[in-house]
């Protein structure tokens, strides 16, 4: 799953570590979930869109749907 | 674009009281366990209401430990959850295939030692220590 954590909190000019206490989370999941390694829990999800007052779909995507939308793009234009 | 401050939850300084309160659970039950074991010797002479006294001391303060491990488990957020379960799980695992075959050779003389369940201990707590070094490195 891919995400969009980094550039919104990078937009704030927050640091992991404030994230991290925002979402009442470790540093180390905040990282994790940046770099993909760990994908959050539903609940997680749904407190960093409260956090940055988005959807979840805003900040969280399934890498799988979001290329076959992009195939599908190209399908429907070709 | 928004440079306010994020709201704070204190979860670390929340972990950090946690963490300590489980050391000293930790050091509670290794010094009842202590007693228990070196005090019929050398406390009591091996009086028997002293004896039982120290197991009972022992138990309480082992269930203690164990509802303390329970509260810092759920405490953590889900990825520590995760690393810390997991380790538990491959220490438990180790523990249980390794105990068999340990007891097996201990019956038959194939190592020229007692087999004690200490050993086990030692076994069960440095695997979990490399699970959890592991983990927590994995996900850095």
């Amino acid at each position: 799953m891919k995400n969009r954590l980094k550039v919104l909190r990078a937009e704030r000019d927050w640091t992991q570590a404030q994230l991290a206490d925002a979402l009442d989370v470790s540093r180390q999941t905040i990282n994790a979930i940046e770099t993909g390694k760990f994908d959050p829990s539903l609940p997680l999800a749904f407190r960093a869109a409260r956090l940055f007052a988005l959807r979840i779909e805003e900040i969280f995507h399934d890498e799988d749907r979001s290329s076959l939308a992009t195939e599908i793009k190209k399908d429907t234009y070709a | 674009m928004n440079q306010l401050k994020p709201p704070q939850n204190g979860y670390q300084s929340r972990i950090r009281t946690s963490t300590i309160r489980l050391a000293q659970w930790n050091g509670a039950w290794l010094a009842a366990t202590a007693l228990m074991a070196f005090g019929p010797k050398f406390l009591w002479n091996k009086t028997l209401v002293f004896t039982l006294l120290a197991v009972g001391l022992d138990v309480a303060v082992g269930v203690g430990m164990i509802l303390a491990t329970k509260k810092y488990i759920l405490g953590l957020d889900e990825l520590q959850q995760k690393v810390y379960l997991n380790a538990l799980a491959i220490a438990v695992g180790v523990g249980l295939i390794a105990s068999v075959p340990y007891s097996v050779m201990g019956s038959y003389g194939v190592i020229p030692f007692k087999a004690d369940v200490s050993h086990l201990i030692m076994l069960m707590s440095l695997t979990f220590v490399v699970s959890f070094l592991y983990g927590t490195w994995r996900y850095r």
